[in-house]
């Protein structure tokens, strides 16, 4: 069975507003990413969050190297249009990107303006697996004392994401999405404490 | 002729527009995202803002809840509960509990709202600073600025005029330490239900084409002075005279058999909760 672009859609954009809302909670859309029959070269369930919400209103920038083929595939699927780094609503991380990489784009994507603090980049980022492990420790609106997660990003990276998540209103939001069809979120509300590593 | 129309009323790209702006308003707490504002099959300022974001979240295995000023049966109650069932067919409740999307107009229900449920509020006006500054630009470059001094100056002008804050609805807000925020023309009785909600509340505004929220467990800090603190409106003393009801919000009306003022709950599903509950009670004393 392929998926349904209304229902499915709906139950994907509820998990994500779910996430969204409530920083550090980790829903899962696994059975409809089961359903998923596209060769892809991303993770199922990245596929669905972009086919969500993604369309020809908005640009999209993928980081990897070897990603002609996604473009194409997320162009022709969703008719939203492949920008630079700096033009880009969302950004697209996969899994074989590399830290250096990750960290120049975020230092260069979209963060807002005071005007319109909207104007800044949604990233979509595959994570090798997302858990409730106290690898961050998440404070801020949408968490009632404190949450934690793992994500498996560097420090480095969420250094760079706290520079630019400083000036608030100003930041960027992430959805981080696992090989399991799990998601959580990180918006730029919240505050991003890195448990150091014995 | 009858066409039937897609699942609940939008088109799937007008959906997503919603939804985008959502995410947006969520991680912006108070912060107004601007959106297309669809045209809807009733009139701007008749709810469009909160039907639309319902329309754009719901799904088939929602239960949904609309009410007016706190009613459950009022038209615009009604009419919008039947135009969401028809393209949807979601089951309709009246109980707060059962629900998972609650729009509203003007209240928030007595009935504490819980981690799975999504309040929707109707905005007829969102702009707290347009009262004093008629430019969109320029409301934009105060919000951007964090200058409220016009806001809490409106607040001083009523205390110097009636020696105390005169807002009878719709008492502007502080969220998450940043941005000051309508919450919609709901009592200040209703204001304190936002701090550190349960819920996840979004506010839309359709002809003004804007759309925000309070994400949950968010600071919301009502407008006040140190000497002059922010007071809900008072009940004291008065109960519901039909179920009998204390610290809830109430109407006041006459009664005109005896020309008496007499309170009754605002919220009426909570008020028939209660008086269903003690008919319950009553069949089981007279039945042992």
């Amino acid at each position: 069975m392929a998926i349904d672009q209304v229902h499915d859609m709906q139950q994907v954009y509820r998990k994500l507003l779910q996430s969204m809302s409530r920083p550090g909670t980790i829903s899962s859309i696994r059975e409809i990413a089961e359903r998923v029959e596209y060769k892809l070269p991303c993770y199922r369930a990245t596929f669905l969050s972009v086919m969500t919400l993604l369309d020809a209103e908005v640009t999209f920038h993928i980081l990897s190297e070897k990603n002609q083929e996604l473009i194409e595939k997320i162009s022709e699927y969703t008719l939203a249009k492949y920008a630079a780094i700096t033009e880009a609503d969302f950004v697209i991380v996969l899994q074989d990107d590399t830290e250096a990489s990750i960290i120049e784009a975020m230092e260069r994507c979209k963060n807002g303006n005071l005007l319109d603090p909207q104007h800044s980049a949604t990233w979509i980022i595959e994570s090798p697996l997302i858990a409730k492990e106290a690898e961050l420790t998440l404070t801020g609106p949408g968490i009632k004392q404190e949450a934690q997660l793992q994500v498996g990003l560097t420090p480095e990276i969420w250094q760079t994401r706290n520079e630019r998540a400083s000036e608030y209103p100003l930041g960027i939001d992430f959805i981080f999405i696992d090989e399991q069809a799990q998601l959580a979120c990180v918006p730029r509300t919240t505050s991003v404490v890195i448990l150091e590593v014995e | 002729m009858k066409t039937n129309t897609h699942f609940a009323f939008f088109d799937e790209g007008s959906k997503k527009e919603i939804r985008r702006a959502i995410l947006k308003a969520v991680a912006i707490p108070g912060y107004q995202v601007p959106f297309a504002s669809r045209e809807m099959p009733i009139a701007r300022g008749w709810g469009t803002g909160g039907l639309q974001i319902t329309l754009s979240i719901i799904g088939k295995q929602d239960v949904l809840k609309v009410i007016d000023q706190g009613a459950d049966e009022s038209v615009n109650a009604v009419s919008i509960k039947k135009l969401v069932q028809a393209t949807t067919g979601v089951k309709l409740t009246e109980r707060t509990q059962e629900s998972s999307i609650i729009q509203s107009r003007h209240r928030i229900p007595e009935v504490a709202l819980t981690e799975g449920q999504i309040l929707v509020l109707q905005v007829p006006m969102p702009e707290p600073l347009r009262p004093y500054e008629a430019k969109e630009y320029q409301t934009k470059i105060l919000h951007s600025e964090e200058d409220y001094s016009g806001a809490w100056l409106m607040l001083f002008e009523q205390i110097m005029k009636y020696g105390q804050t005169a807002t009878g609805a719709d008492h502007p807000v502080y969220v998450n330490n940043r941005y000051v925020m309508a919450p919609s023309p709901i009592p200040r009785f209703d204001n304190p239900k936002m701090h550190q909600s349960e819920a996840l509340i979004l506010l839309g505004a359709g002809r003004e084409k804007k759309i925000y929220a309070v994400p949950p467990y968010t600071d919301v800090a009502s407008l006040a002075f140190d000497d002059y603190p922010f007071a809900v409106e008072s009940f004291e003393g008065k109960h519901c005279h039909l179920c009998g009801a204390t610290n809830v919000f109430m109407d006041e009306l006459i009664d005109h058999s005896t020309g008496e003022t007499i309170y009754q709950c605002n919220d009426t599903s909570y008020c028939m909760e209660r008086l269903n509950a003690n008919v319950e009670a009553e069949v089981e004393e007279n039945h042992v």
